[in-house]
């Protein structure tokens, strides 16, 4: 019986798996975009200059949608930027496919806010409010973490 | 009964490879790929050179004004080098940040004995008092040097890191450029041996800075 709990399980899983690929299974889902926010924080910033932001962006929809515009309470602006290679480039959109998602981490994607308000404090929580193309505008509480935070670790 | 648990086990596997295989292409480098191979060893962010680097023969201008002859100044020290700018939100403030609470858990005197360089990458906007307030946010003893990009930029190619002059992006806006590794020099040889990416984290830093320090290997 334990047995076959195992191998079911493991049949569950696979199929999971599949219809994890988006393409193929693309009428699983809704034809709209789901869009829902995980891991946001922010760096504490060295000085009141700038500040990162990362968070990840999931879509569980049929469709896909575009981040089109971010905005904080602490930053007079908050721009998008992708990074190659130690160049960071601003971007104006960034895309969101079906079934798939969009991540902000280090070293990678990063939402920049300039014209800070205050220096964002360990502990504190900013509000960050992301703007899509289709779906309704999303707003976020971003903790600020440590200078060293490690969303891999946790601290 | 064993098979059977073997059997499942293999299917699992199976379905987290197919997870991995069929991501949207900007999460490639994530967990599942290191639990099948069941190691953590290639993700280890130091990279032990087998040739090592010369440090750079450049004299730039320190946070005081000065002039700094980087080798002259870190012979027979531990030294940490990286190229970056303050005007960078993520990976230069992470990256000096991860090394400046790594040091904290130093004895006193190798954390004296340790060098901590940060060349600018801008030093259009990246005068010595600018540098100066920037590191002193993260650690006063932090070394900033400025001066020429030309010589910058020399100096980085020699280890290997290309970064390239600020411009101005469509908007108008200024986009400098960081190097991706952290160089560490050994106090015995003064080579480069040690290359660290921008995904070490602190913790990688606090493991490996207690051998770095004595010119061992990470």
């Amino acid at each position: 019986m334990r047995r076959r709990a195992a191998l079911t399980a493991g049949a569950l899983a696979a199929a999971l798996a599949l219809t994890g690929c988006s393409e193929s299974a693309a009428d699983s889902g809704s034809k709209t975009a789901q869009l829902s926010v995980s891991s946001p924080y922010m760096p504490q910033p060295v000085s009141a200059d700038m500040a990162a932001g990362f968070l990840t962006i999931t879509n569980k929809g049929g469709a896909g949608d575009e981040l089109t515009s971010v905005s904080s309470d602490v930053a007079g602006q908050v721009t998008m930027h992708s990074t190659t290679g130690g160049a960071m480039a601003e971007e104006s959109s960034f895309r969101i496919p079906a079934h798939g998602r969009l991540e902000f981490r280090s070293g990678g994607n990063h939402l920049m806010f300039e014209q800070l308000k205050r220096a964002p404090k360990q502990g504190q929580t900013v509000s960050v409010k992301l703007t899509f193309a289709k779906s309704g505008p999303l707003t976020v509480a971003m903790p600020v973490k440590p200078a060293t935070y490690d969303p891999s670790t946790g601290h | 009964m064993r098979k059977k648990t073997f059997a499942a086990a293999a299917l699992l596997a199976a379905a987290t490879l197919t997870l991995s295989a069929c991501g949207s292409g900007n999460d490639d480098d994530n967990a599942p790929i290191a639990v099948v191979s069941g190691g953590t060893e290639s993700n280890r962010p130091a990279t032990v050179l087998d040739q090592p680097f010369d440090k750079p023969a450049v004299v730039l201008t320190d946070t005081h004004g000065e002039k700094y002859d980087l080798r002259k100044e870190t012979t027979g020290h531990p030294t940490l080098v990286y190229f970056g700018y303050t005007h960078c939100p993520d990976i230069c403030p992470a990256t000096m940040s991860n090394i400046a609470v790594a040091k904290k858990s130093l004895p006193k005197a190798e954390q004296d004995a340790l060098k901590v360089v940060f060349v600018t990458t801008d030093p259009d906007r990246d005068t010595p008092a600018e540098l100066g307030k920037w590191l002193k946010g993260i650690d006063p003893a932090f070394i900033g040097l400025t001066g020429d990009f030309a010589k910058v930029q020399a100096a980085a190619r020699s280890l290997g890191i290309a970064v390239e002059p600020t411009k101005k992006d469509k908007n108008g806006k200024l986009v400098s450029m960081h190097g991706t590794q952290v160089v560490a020099f050994s106090p015995k040889t003064d080579a480069g041996y040690v290359l660290y990416g921008e995904n070490a984290s602190a913790d990688d830093y606090t493991r490996d800075l207690p051998k770095l320090v004595k010119g061992a290997n990470p």
